[in-house]
């Protein structure tokens, strides 16, 4: 029986496995969404859905909202912590805003509200 | 055995001459009769229908209603033995102690009892509504393994329990009249008047007793009925309809010396689809949506505000229940996909489902039945509501349901949307619980009530009120249950009177 493992075949699929590698991300990126880049993109980018999150914004029951000083706040609510943590935090707080009358944590929603800003 | 007697074959001009007479044959005056049998008080129960639904007779609670939209007067009510327990759901829980309590943030609240009053006499009334065993308190401490509950967490609203009237040998709750018309029959001490209305409460001169029912059938006889001591267990409406109309000695009124009968009258608003539940992981525990057999007794689990989290943030009471299965419009299905996402569970086999409930209102003395000229078959005036609910009310029972999104998503089990906030939204397709209430209030003064802590109606010495027409505040659960637990106590109370 001939050894599979000779130095010629692992080469042939080390390059091969990079090949389906590289096509596969490439694909990912061409699918994926893109947007123009923005001054918000690492608040944006803890969104899962920029689209989703932007129609949720949309409903989203604020008052004055400025896009400067929310993206401030949320850089400074987000610095050391997870989006997840954050929302529970919202929540254990009673920091809730309605959006169409979903109620989310305070968060979540000043982030969708961006994205609808942003998409605006 | 004795059979019950037909009012219409009394002979005119008859006087009849109890210790007690009981006027009206529902859930409160059947409960006093049973509590009272095979005692020494000789009583008379006086009821104004038969043993069945009689167009005739139901019209005679025939009234008009303005204000606020409200059901029809003769719509929300049966007028024949086992009254409102002939077409009751056969919710059943107990009140709970801040009921009681005066609360600053509550106008008109308070009442001259506490809930410890209550507690002795709730077990007889729970065995006669055919709750089955005791239980509301016990299922708040079942595990997780008896009884999987939404994981709320620390907040506001808990799941607690309801539990269910069931007739022996029928599907449906207990229809009082029905169920117990042989056991009144077996009363050595207690004749049972069908077909009697009483029209008139007539006092001794001077008004400080009564001396005399006046008592009339729809086909024209007329007889008198002269107890030492009288219960009015007609429900919170005919009550106050023959203590306003009996005003030939008191000008206002029997017991209406401080304006109150017939004022803070009271229902629960029943408003449907109040709010959209996602539970992230799934279908909740069967018995959330729907009746179940536990432990002998029908159960369901529903969602309340705590009374730690109503003191602390000055909420009226109110229920939260799961039922029906929804869907989610796109603007649904973004906020729980975004949410869960952010959030970091799986919700991949969400569950939706529309939420109901019931809610409590705020005492309110324009909230009140007043005498109109019209008269019915038997010669009593007419009645008119004039129906009114505060935007407070619905204020109260929507920061609690947000309180309930709240703590589903510091949990991270769920989310809520609330489709209910203006008044329009709130009253469109508004139901309500026909839960009669408040308009013969309890207050220890006369002048903020019409019956003291022993419901007898200040002023008289022998005149009492059974039913939740003394409610001078209301909660948000269903009724019955409290009502037969006050009839019990009024029936010892009487006994001891009359011993």
């Amino acid at each position: 029986m001939k050894d599979l493992f000779t130095r010629r075949n692992i080469l042939i699929g080390a390059g091969g496995a990079a090949v389906v590698a590289g096509a596969g991300y490439e694909v990912s990126r061409l699918l994926r969404k893109h947007y123009a880049p923005t001054p918000y993109d690492d608040l944006l980018a803890r969104l899962d859905d920029r689209e989703a999150a932007a129609r949720i914004g949309s409903a989203v029951e604020l008052g004055e909202y400025d896009v400067k000083t929310a993206a401030a706040y949320l850089r400074a609510r987000l610095k050391d912590t997870s989006l997840s943590a954050a929302m529970a935090q919202d929540a254990a707080d009673g920091r809730l805003v309605e959006a169409h009358g979903w109620v989310l944590p305070e968060t979540l929603a000043l982030l969708c509200a961006l994205a609808a800003k942003v998409k605006a | 055995m004795s059979a019950f007697i037909d009012a219409r074959t009394v002979a005119e001009g008859t006087v009849l001459e109890p210790d007690l007479a009981i006027v009206g044959g529902g859930p409160a005056g059947i409960s006093m009769a049973l509590r009272l049998a095979h005692t020494r008080v000789r009583m008379v129960l006086l009821e104004s229908g038969g043993m069945s639904f009689d167009a005739k007779v139901q019209q005679l609670y025939d009234g008009a209603e303005t204000g606020a939209p409200y059901l029809p007067l003769d719509s929300s009510r049966v007028r024949y033995l086992g009254g409102g327990t002939n077409l009751w759901g056969g919710w059943c829980r107990p009140m709970d102690a801040i009921e009681f309590e005066q609360r600053d943030w509550m106008p008109h609240s308070g009442w001259p009892i506490e809930r410890h009053t209550l507690t002795p006499y709730y077990p007889a009334a729970q065995s006669l509504c055919e709750a089955g065993p005791w239980l509301y308190e016990e299922a708040e401490r079942w595990s997780a393994d008896q009884a999987p509950v939404i994981a709320l967490g620390e907040g506001g609203v808990a799941t607690r329990w309801f539990q269910f009237s069931k007739m022996r040998g029928s599907p449906l709750p207990t229809h009082f009249g029905e169920r117990y018309a042989d056991d009144l029959k077996h009363v050595p001490n207690l004749a049972t008047y069908l077909h009697a209305n009483v029209t008139k409460l007539g006092l001794a001169p001077g008004g400080g007793a009564l001396e005399r029912l006046d008592v009339a059938t729809l086909s024209g006889r007329r007889f008198t009925v002269k107890p030492k001591c009288a219960v009015l267990a007609l429900g919170a409406v005919e009550t106050a309809r023959l203590l306003l109309a009996s005003n030939d000695v008191m000008k206002a009124g029997v017991g209406n010396g401080s304006d109150n009968v017939g004022r803070y009258f009271a229902d629960h608003p029943i408003p449907r689809d109040i709010a959209t539940l996602v539970l992230f992981a799934g279908q909740p525990a069967p018995f959330y949506p729907q009746n179940q057999l536990i432990q002998d007794a029908i159960m369901r689990a529903g969602l309340f505000p705590s009374e730690r989290y109503r003191r602390a943030k000055h909420m009226l009471d109110c229920s939260i229940t799961i039922e029906d299965e929804a869907t989610l419009d796109d603007l649904g299905k973004a906020a729980l996909a975004e949410t869960a996402a952010a959030l970091g569970v799986d919700a991949g086999s969400a569950s939706v489902h529309s939420l109901g409930g019931g809610c409590e209102v705020t005492p309110d003395p324009e909230r009140r039945l007043v005498l109109t000229h019209e008269r019915d078959a038997l010669g009593m005036p007419k009645l008119k509501l004039q129906m009114r609910i505060a935007d407070a009310d619905f204020a109260h029972f929507r920061d609690t349901l947000k309180e309930l999104g709240r703590q589903l998503l510091a949990s991270r089990v769920g989310m809520l949307r609330l489709n209910r906030k203006e008044r329009g939204e709130w009253l469109d397709g508004l139901d309500w619980g026909n839960h009669h209430m408040g308009t013969t209030r309890m207050s220890a003064d006369p002048k903020t009530g019409v019956v003291d802590a022993d419901l007898k109606v200040h002023g008289l010495s022998n005149l009492y009120v059974a039913g939740s027409s003394v409610y001078p505040s209301y909660g948000a659960v269903n009724p019955t249950l409290s009502i037969v637990a006050l009839a019990l106590r009024l029936a010892d109370h009487v006994k001891g009177k009359l011993g």
